[in-house]
C-alpha cells in the first residue's frame, strides 16, 4: 500500500484530483454494502462498484457539464448512502463498515495479502509503462499540447489505477485515511525533488517509511496502526518543513 | 504569390443562440508569419480549435494543405505556485511516444533545444525554475520534435520580459524563414506581435481586418475602440 501510495499520490496531487480518492472510498462502501446483499465477499465486491463508478466520473468529467468539485460530493454522499441502504437491506448484524473505514491491516489474510500484491505489481507496472502520458494527463491543460490524439484514455486509465489503490485501501490503511496516504508524503517530497521522477522516488521513501513506522509504533503504542501510520506522515511533513525554513533563513541571513 | 497553406472560408459558429463566428474567410500564405489579433471573446481562441481540427461543430470550410503538420503552442502561466517539480526533460517527453528510445530522445531535444537558443545542459534542470522567456523557448522546441510546418503560438509573448522579447522575435523569425514555417501568432495586444507580421487578421467575431501591417495604422483606432468597449 505504501510503495502504491507513493508511485500514485504524485499524480493524483498533479491532477488535482486529492479529494477524488475519499469519493472512491464512499464508492467502494456501497460495493461493499451491495456484496453483503447479494452474499459476496465485501471487499470484492467493492472492485466492480469502483471500476464502473470511476468510469462514470470519468465520463461526466470529460463531458465538460459538472464540475469536479460537484460531482466529488455527489458520488461521496451518494456512495454512502446506497452503503447505509444495502446494509440495512442485507440485515447483517455482525458486519462492521469500521473495518473499511479506519483499515484492519492486523486482519489480512494471505489471500488478501495475495490479491494485493498482484495489484501492487499490476499498478506499478501500467505506471511504468504510461510514465510520460501519464504525466501529460495529470497536468494543467496548458502544460500540453493540445494532440489530436487527446489523452481521454489515459485519463480514464488514471481513474482505473486510483480506483484499484483505493480498493487496496480501504482493506489495509482505511477508506477514510487513503487520502491522508496519497497526498501528505507528495507534500512532504515536493519541496526537494527537481522533477516528477524524484518527487515519485522521495514520496514512496516518505510513504514506506511513515507506514514501517507506523506499524512498529504499534506494537508499542495502543492506538490504530492507521492512526499511527498517518501520524507519521504528518511528522515527517512537520520535519521537513522545519527544515526546509531553517536553510531558508540561513540563506537569506 | 505563396500558395496557401490554410484556407478558411466562411466559418460561422453558434453556441447556445451566442454568435462566436461570423463569416469568417481568410487564406494563409506558406511561409508566412501572420498575427490573429482580437480582444478577449473574440472568437480567437474558437477560430483556432478549428484550424487544430479540435472543435468540428461549425458552418464552413477550413482546408489545410495535404502534407502540412500543424503544431499549436499554448500560452504560458508562470504563476502556477501549484505545479509539481517536472524537468525540462520531462516536459518535452509529454510530446513523445513510449516507443521512442531514450538516447535518441536525449539527442533529439539537445538538438531543438539548440534551435531555440537554450543550451543542452538545462534538459536535467527544473522546468519550473525557468525564465518566461526561457520557458517559451522550450516550449517551441518541443513543438519542433514532431517537425511542423506550420506553428500557432498562442499569445507567445504574454509570460515574456520585454528585454526577451527580441530575442524571441528574432527566433520566431528564423523559424519562418529558415526552416520554411508558416507561423500563426494569436493574441490580444498587437503591440506585442505587429513587429512580426506579414499579415494581420483583426478578429471580432467576424473579421475585421485582413491586411499588411503598414495598412493596419488606418484600423489601429477602431481596433483600440473595440479593446476598450470589451474591457
Amino acid at each position: 500500500m505504501a510503495i502504491l501510495a507513493g508511485v500514485l499520490g504524485p499524480f493524483v496531487v498533479q491532477s488535482r484530483q486529492s479529494i477524488a480518492s475519499d469519493m472512491f472510498a464512499h464508492v467502494a462502501l456501497a460495493g461493499i454494502g451491495a456484496a453483503l446483499l447479494v452474499g459476496v465477499s465485501p471487499w470484492w465486491g467493492a472492485l466492480p462498484a469502483l471500476i464502473i463508478v470511476s468510469t462514470m466520473i470519468w465520463r461526466l468529467l470529460d463531458s465538460g457539464t459538472y464540475s469536479p468539485d460537484a460531482l466529488a460530493m455527489f458520488f461521496l454522499s451518494g456512495g454512502l448512502a446506497a452503503a447505509l441502504a444495502f446494509v440495512h437491506l442485507a440485515r447483517d448484524t455482525v458486519f462492521s463498515f469500521e473495518n473499511y473505514l479506519f483499515g484492519s491491516i492486523l486482519t489480512l489474510t494471505s489471500t488478501d495479502v495475495m490479491a494485493i500484491v498482484l495489484a501492487t505489481i499490476a499498478v506499478v507496472g501500467v505506471v511504468w509503462y504510461v510514465w510520460y502520458p501519464l504525466l501529460g494527463a495529470t497536468q494543467s491543460p496548458r502544460y500540453l499540447i493540445p494532440f489530436r490524439r487527446t489523452p481521454k484514455i489515459v485519463q480514464l486509465l488514471f481513474f482505473w489505477l486510483l480506483a484499484i489503490v483505493v480498493w487496496v485501501g480501504i482493506k489495509t490503511i482505511g477508506g477514510l485515511l487513503i487520502g491522508a496516504l496519497l497526498v501528505i508524503p507528495v507534500l512532504t517530497a515536493r519541496n526537494w525533488a527537481s522533477s516528477f521522477k524524484q518527487l515519485v522516488v522521495l514520496t514512496t521513501v516518505v510513504s514506506v517509511l511513515s507506514v514501517s513506522l507506523g506499524l512498529f509504533a504499534a506494537l508499542y503504542v495502543d492506538l490504530p496502526p492507521s492512526s499511527l501510520i498517518i501520524g507519521m506522515t504528518i511528522l515527517a511533513f512537520v520535519l521537513q518543513a522545519s527544515v526546509a525554513a531553517a536553510i531558508s533563513k540561513r540563506s537569506s541571513g | 504569390m505563396n500558395k496557401s497553406v490554410i484556407s478558411v472560408k466562411n466559418v460561422t459558429k453558434a453556441v447556445g443562440g451566442r454568435q462566436l463566428l461570423v463569416d469568417v474567410s481568410f487564406e494563409i500564405a506558406e511561409q508566412s508569419l501572420v498575427s490573429l489579433i482580437g480582444p478577449n471573446g473574440a472568437g480567437k481562441s474558437t477560430m483556432v480549435k478549428i484550424i487544430l481540427g479540435l472543435d468540428q461543430q461549425y458552418d464552413g470550410s477550413v482546408t489545410i494543405r495535404k502534407g502540412e503538420l500543424v503544431q499549436y503552442i499554448p500560452q504560458l502561466v508562470m504563476d502556477d505556485q501549484y505545479q509539481l517539480p517536472m524537468s525540462v526533460y520531462e516536459y518535452m517527453s509529454i510530446a513523445t511516444n513510449r516507443l521512442y528510445s531514450t538516447n535518441k530522445k536525449q539527442v533529439d531535444f539537445e538538438q531543438a533545444l539548440s534551435h531555440v537558443g537554450v543550451a543542452g545542459e538545462k534538459l536535467h534542470q527544473s522546468y519550473t525554475s525557468l525564465s518566461g522567456g526561457e520557458r517559451q523557448r522550450v516550449a517551441i522546441a518541443r513543438a519542433l520534435l514532431g517537425d511542423p510546418t506550420i506553428l500557432v503560438l498562442d499569445e507567445p509573448l504574454a509570460a515574456v520580459d520585454y528585454a526577451s522579447r527580441s530575442g524571441l522575435y528574432k527566433l520566431i523569425r528564423h523559424l519562418q524563414q529558415d526552416h520554411k514555417m508558416t507561423v500563426l501568432l494569436v493574441s490580444h495586444d498587437i503591440d506585442s506581435v505587429l513587429p512580426l507580421s506579414d499579415q494581420v487578421l483583426c478578429l471580432n467575431q467576424s473579421l475585421h481586418t485582413d491586411c499588411h501591417p503598414s495598412q493596419f495604422t488606418a484600423e489601429r483606432s477602431q481596433y483600440n475602440q473595440t479593446i476598450h468597449h470589451h474591457c
